[in-house]
Order: structure tokens, then sequence, then C-alpha cells
């Protein structure tokens, strides 16, 4: 199976389109800030990657996933030159938390929310006329899982094109709880660095349009072709990682693209700044790709959007998209000490690194153990 | 044609349900047992409702299918986990922001993290059962429980799985309660399960390509055939109904007050099926309902019912305009399991 995409749309803490992200990443810039969504009192962390679209410090509004989802589906149509109605496109949006963050504040501050709003088609209906959509609740790899799902559904012939998203806003609960689980408070995300603290949450969207190959042009120049997606669940533990199963992901990804370690120029490492995370992800990408750490480039802009949950397997996809026409990579920031499970791979660190990429695997992990990898490649 | 999928096995966690009969109707289900307790083995102290629910019903749903309960070595690679629910997790999210603004981010649990993503559900089925193959959560409104069990039979054909174990689940906590009640101050009715209450429970299917259904000389229940997922009731039904196809059994989505729904209306081919309101049976289902339907429908058919059965759940709307009901509504049509 191979598919082209065809539109990119994006928005994170870090820029509110593809191109601004990107260039904030390669400038290293992070979209890391003091806490401003939650009362400050109840917690102890007080760093979050949010999108700053509230209308005053401390006052939340509903639905604001739903509208950067929208408005990163918007930006993937006008890029792709689709019409925008979706009547008949299939539209996949991986998510972690939802509307979750409406019912708290309905819940609890007895703000008015629908819960037909819950899921993602009632608005997409409406904006886009979207019938066939599909709120997939993957957990933090959701929207590059809705991706396999996508493959799946142009390889069966179901579908000639299908929008992707994902999106995810931080919810009080998640901040909360989180806040309980890391013995410092996390002021950064710092992936394979020995002084992380542990993951921030950040809010952000993003959406691509597919479609098939074989189908031949459809106009436009395609951003890239990809070339396989592996899934896979650990059914290990309900938020640990498995290494094993994390290797088995990245393998059976290969194999659906019909591709090898050493092809790879660039991994987007899932990277949350956990040890447990940054661990096991160290140790899988070793197992499949032995001396092959060496000569391939990784880079993890959770560093700088935070991690954007059930939006962050799709935004590593469309900034290695970038990468390959830009022929940039993103550095990770705040890795100074890299962790003794990376070394001598081939990490970008503090400063953007001008190299070519052809080919790029990206990586997002969640929840449950859900893995999925994707093999991209640049359209010659 | 690629090889048909199958249901070869059922499974209930639902107060009052003894076997997928029950749910045939026509009489409300009653029950004071809670499915619950028929939890076995130890570590579920902090497993939501909704997770204790699916475990009980994936559990019946696998043994049912004459399949492997236990966590086995090696593991189950070739079968994987679809779930759809819409309010499973909300519990837990509405119970930790009180928490948080009544005693701070001290007083959280951080074992009860895992709940707050909403595939906590699938991820404690795969976990219990050993189930590695692809693992999915369909949180998608009305329409969820058919929309799961077309990406199950979606993961077998595109064949990253051999097998699928599709639960349907809804739990009723006070959040749910509240959350759903029409004018937000008065909670749902108590007693007989009936339209104007809430289901509390789970349904589980396994459902499987016919070949391999074939291969261990499994029982077929029924096979799932057409589908679509599209603006409005009308369009939905259409897509999946031609005339030469009778169907025997229609199950009605769940109907929003306002909302009419005339059986002429519908195209020539259901005109004549009986009909068949699970909201009646068991309450209102939300993320369930499609799963419940296509477990009784199998049931239905594998009892000799005449004909196809054809779920819908959801409305729709006529038009994109029309804010009040709807996104979409998906509608599925199950025949007799495939003659061997």
């Amino acid at each position: 199976m191979s598919a082209l995409i065809t539109g990119m749309g994006a928005v994170a803490a870090v820029g509110d389109d593809v191109p601004a992200i990107f260039d904030a990443l390669c400038a290293g810039r992070s979209g890391v800030g003091p806490l401003r969504g939650f009362d400050p009192t109840r917690f102890r962390a007080r760093h979050a990657y949010e999108i700053d679209d509230r209308p005053q410090s401390g006052e939340d509004l509903t639905l604001r996933a739903t509208r950067w989802l929208e408005q990163a589906v918007q930006q993937a149509l006008t890029d792709a030159g689709h019409d925008g109605d979706l009547s008949d496109v299939p539209v996949l949006i991986g998510t972690t938390l939802r509307e979750l963050r409406s019912v708290e504040l309905s819940w609890r501050d007895d703000v008015p929310f629908d819960l037909r709003d819950l899921h993602f088609g009632t608005a997409l209906r409406r904006r886009f006329g979207a019938t066939r959509t599909y709120t997939v609740a993957n957990a933090c790899s959701a929207s590059l899982y809705a991706l396999g799902l996508a493959a799946d559904l142009l390889e069966l012939g179901e579908a000639d094109s299908v929008v992707v998203a994902g999106v995810d806003t931080i919810t009080e609960s998640t901040y909360g709880m989180l806040d309980r689980v890391y013995p410092l408070a996390p002021e950064a995300v710092r992936p394979f660095d020995r002084d992380r603290r542990g993951m921030l949450q950040g809010d952000g969207a993003v959406a691509i349009v597919l479609r098939r190959e074989s189908d031949g042009p459809a106009g436009g120049r395609p951003h890239a072709r990809v070339r396989g997606v592996g899934l896979n669940c650990d059914a290990y533990h309900p938020s640990a990682p498995d290494a094993e199963s994390i290797a088995s992901v990245i393998a059976d990804a290969h194999r659906r693209a019909g591709t090898k370690p050493a092809e790879i120029d660039l991994v987007m490492l899932h990277g949350t700044g956990t040890p447990r995370n940054d661990e096991a992800e160290a140790e899988a990408l070793r197992s499949v790709f032995a001396d092959d750490v060496r000569s391939c480039r990784m880079t993890a802009i959770k560093s700088m959007t935070g991690h954007t949950a059930g939006a962050s397997g799709l935004h590593s996809l469309v900034v290695a998209v970038r990468a390959m026409r830009e022929g940039r990579i993103p550095p990770v920031v705040g890795l100074v000490r890299p962790i003794e499970e990376v070394a001598g791979f081939g990490l970008v660190a503090d400063r953007e690194l001008r190299a070519p990429v052809r080919t790029a695997q990206v990586h997002s992990f969640g929840f449950g153990g859900l893995n999925a990898v994707a093999i991209v490649e640049k359209v010659m | 044609m690629p090889d048909p999928v199958v249901v070869t096995g059922i499974g209930t966690a639902i107060a009052g349900v003894r076997g997928v009969g029950d749910l045939l109707g026509p009489d409300p289900v009653r029950g004071d047992d809670d499915p619950t307790d028929r939890i076995t083995g130890r570590g579920h102290r902090y497993k939501d409702r909704a997770t204790r629910l699916g475990l009980v019903a994936g559990e019946a749903a696998l043994r049912d299918a004459g399949l492997p309960t236990n966590r086995a070595t090696p593991p189950h690679l070739d079968t994987g986990v679809v779930v759809s629910s819409n309010l499973g997790n909300v519990d837990t999210v509405c119970d930790t922001v009180r928490t948080i603004a009544d005693e701070t981010y001290l007083a959280t649990s951080p074992m009860l993290l895992p709940n707050t993503a909403s595939n906590v559900i699938a991820s404690w089925l795969a976990i219990t059962f050993g189930l590695r193959g692809v693992n999915l959560t369909f949180c998608n409104g009305p329409t969820s429980g058919l929309d799961a069990v077309h990406w199950a039979r979606t993961m077998i054909r595109s064949g990253r799985v051999e097998r699928m174990l599709v639960v349907g689940v809804e739990p009723v906590t006070e959040p749910v309660r509240r959350l759903t009640a029409p004018d937000r101050g008065d909670t749902p009715a108590d007693g007989p399960s009936g339209p104007d209450t809430l289901f509390d429970g789970a349904v589980g299917l396994v459902l499987e390509g016919a070949e391999v259904a074939a291969a261990r000389q499994a029982r077929v229940l029924a096979t799932i055939d057409r589908y679509a997922r599209a603006g409005s009731h009308d369009e939905a039904t259409r897509a999946v109904c031609p005339p030469d196809a009778p169907v025997g059994l229609w199950f009605p989505p769940e109907r929003p007050s306002g909302f009419r729904l005339h059986q002429a209306e519908l195209p020539s081919a259901v005109r004549a099926a009986a009909e068949l309101d699970l909201t009646t049976v068991l309450g209102r289902s939300s993320g369930a309902l499609g799963v419940l339907q296509c477990a009784a429908g199998a049931a239905w058919l594998a009892d000799g019912g005449p004909g196809s059965v054809l779920a819908t759940a959801g409305v729709g709307a006529p038009t994109t305009a029309e804010a009040r009901f709807d996104d979409a509504t998906s509608a599925l049509v199950l025949t007799a399991g495939a003659s061997r």
C-alpha cells in the first residue's frame, strides 16, 4: 500500500499553522509557559504547553479542542486544494481526551455543554457536511493509529481519500493526577536528558488529507508518501510501555513499508521525557536498528510542543514531512546530558541540523500499550 | 468477494439478563443483580465501572466462542479489541475535578490516571485476556456501537488480525445521570428498563473471518453484511437495504423526543420487518446500542429468524443545518451464518 499526503494543517502552542510550527521548532522555540488555564493554587506544577486563546487567565471556555480541530482540518483541505465538502470523505479523529475538558466545566462549574459535542462528528457535520466521521479514542497514539486505519480504508477500496486528524486539550483531571506522579514538578519536557522530571501536556490539533496513490495524480504536488503503518498493543500494563512490543511494531511498520532500518534518515521519537518511555523507546530502537542508530538522525518535538497526546503522532509526522521538503531537522531542546540508553544515537540537539531527509520513521505510543509506527518518504 | 466476517460468540453483563435471548424482548429487562459481581480474580480496585462491566461481557463472549479467557503464552497476536462507549470514563474525570477544587491535586489518586484516557476499557480487555492485536476505542456518539462492529470487520479484512473482540458498554454513575438528564435537575427514573431509564451494562461479540472460524469448527451465529454511515436515517438505510433482500427484523435507533421515524417511510425491503426497539427493553444505551443490536440480531438469526436483520443507530439529521438531532445514522445488516 502507499498513499499520498496532499494537504496538511496544524495548530499547537508554538504556532498556528504547519510552516509557523516548523519554523519555531527549527529555531528551538518552546511553547512552554506558566499555567494559565486552571487555578494555580490547586497544583504544584506551574507549567504547560497551552494554546493561549482564553479570554483571560483562569477563565476557561468549552469546545476549544473542537475549534482547533476545525482549524487544522480547514488548513489541510485548503492546502490540498479541496473544496471543503466532506460529505463523502471519511474523517478519522484521534484523541485521548475528546471534549472531556468541556465535561469538566459542565459538571463542576455549570457551564452549558451539549453532550452531542463530546464526539467530534457533530461539529464536523456542521462545518464540513462530514458524515463518515469517527472519533478514535486511542490515547496518545490515537492520530497515528488513525493513520493506519485510514491506510486500510484506502487499500480495501472503501474510500479514495481520507482526512486523518488528531486533537487534544489539557484537562484539569489529567493535569492534577500527573502532578501526583513525578517526584518533582517538571518545568519543561526534556526527552532523553538525565535531568528530565517527567511529562507536561500540550494543546493542539493536526490534520492531513490522504489519497490512494494508484488513483494517479490529482493536481498539485503531494507532500509525501505514506509507505506503511504498523499497529499493535502490548497487553501488558495500563500505563507503562513494553520495549519488546515497541520493537515488534517498528519491525511490522518496516515489513508493511518494504523498508529496512538502514534506509531511515530521520526518526521522530515519541520522546515524552518520562523515564519509562525514554528507556523503553531507546531499547526497542536499538534492538531493531542495531548499529543503524548511529547513522540516522533523531529528534523529539515534545520538547517544544509538550505532549499533545492524541495529536502528537501526526504532529511528528507533519514535521517529518516538512523536514523532507526543507532539508532541516529541528533539535531536541533541553537535551544536555543524554541518558546512557541513547549513547551513540544520532540525536539532533541544541540547534537545527541541515541534512537531506528522504525516508522518516514516526513513533507514537500511548496508555494501554497502544503503539503505532509510520514510515513516510519524500515524493521525488 | 472477500472472506465474510462472522459472529461466533456473544456475552452479556446486564442485570437480569441470563442469556442473549432475553434481549429479544418484548418485556423490559429487570434484575437486582450487579453483573460486576461476576468478575473474577484480583487487582480490580482501581478499575472503573465501565471497565468491570466490559471485562465480564468480554470474558463471556470469548467463552461463548470457545476461545481461551486466560492470558496465554504466547499471547494472542492475531486477536484485537474494539470498544464502543461514550460515557465510560466521565466518572473519573468529573470526580477528579471536584476533588481538585475541594482539596487540591494532592487528594487525587495517580493510580486512576489511566482511567482518564477514554481507551481504558479496551486496554484492560487486552491485558486481561492477552489480546495483542490492534486495539481500538470508538467514542462516536449514538452510532458508535455499529461503527465499532464495522471497524472490527475492517481490521479482519485488512489482515491486521484474524479475530476481534467487540465490546459495547455504558455505565450508570452519578456524573452520567446528571450529565444526561434533560434539564440537569432531574435524574432518569429508576425501576424496570425503558425509554426513560439509562442502560447500565455491557455486551461482547467475537468476530472472525469465516475461514478462520471454519478451521476451528466454531459455531457461526451470523454474518456481518453491508454497513453505511450517512447524514440521515433514510440515506443510511437505503445504502444497505436493496429492494430484493427482505429484512425480517429491524432494530431502530434511540429516538430523541420530537423525532419521528415511521416504518412506512423506510426502504421497501424493511416495511414488512418486525420492529424491536432495544431502548424500551434495556433503556437508553448510547455507545452500547449498536453492539447490543448486533448481539440480539445474531441470536435471532441463529434461532432461525427469517430474512436479514437491520440495525440502525443515530437518527441523523435531514440537513446539515438541522442541529437538533444526531450527526449521522449508521446502518448495518446481519445475515444468517455462512452455510457450512
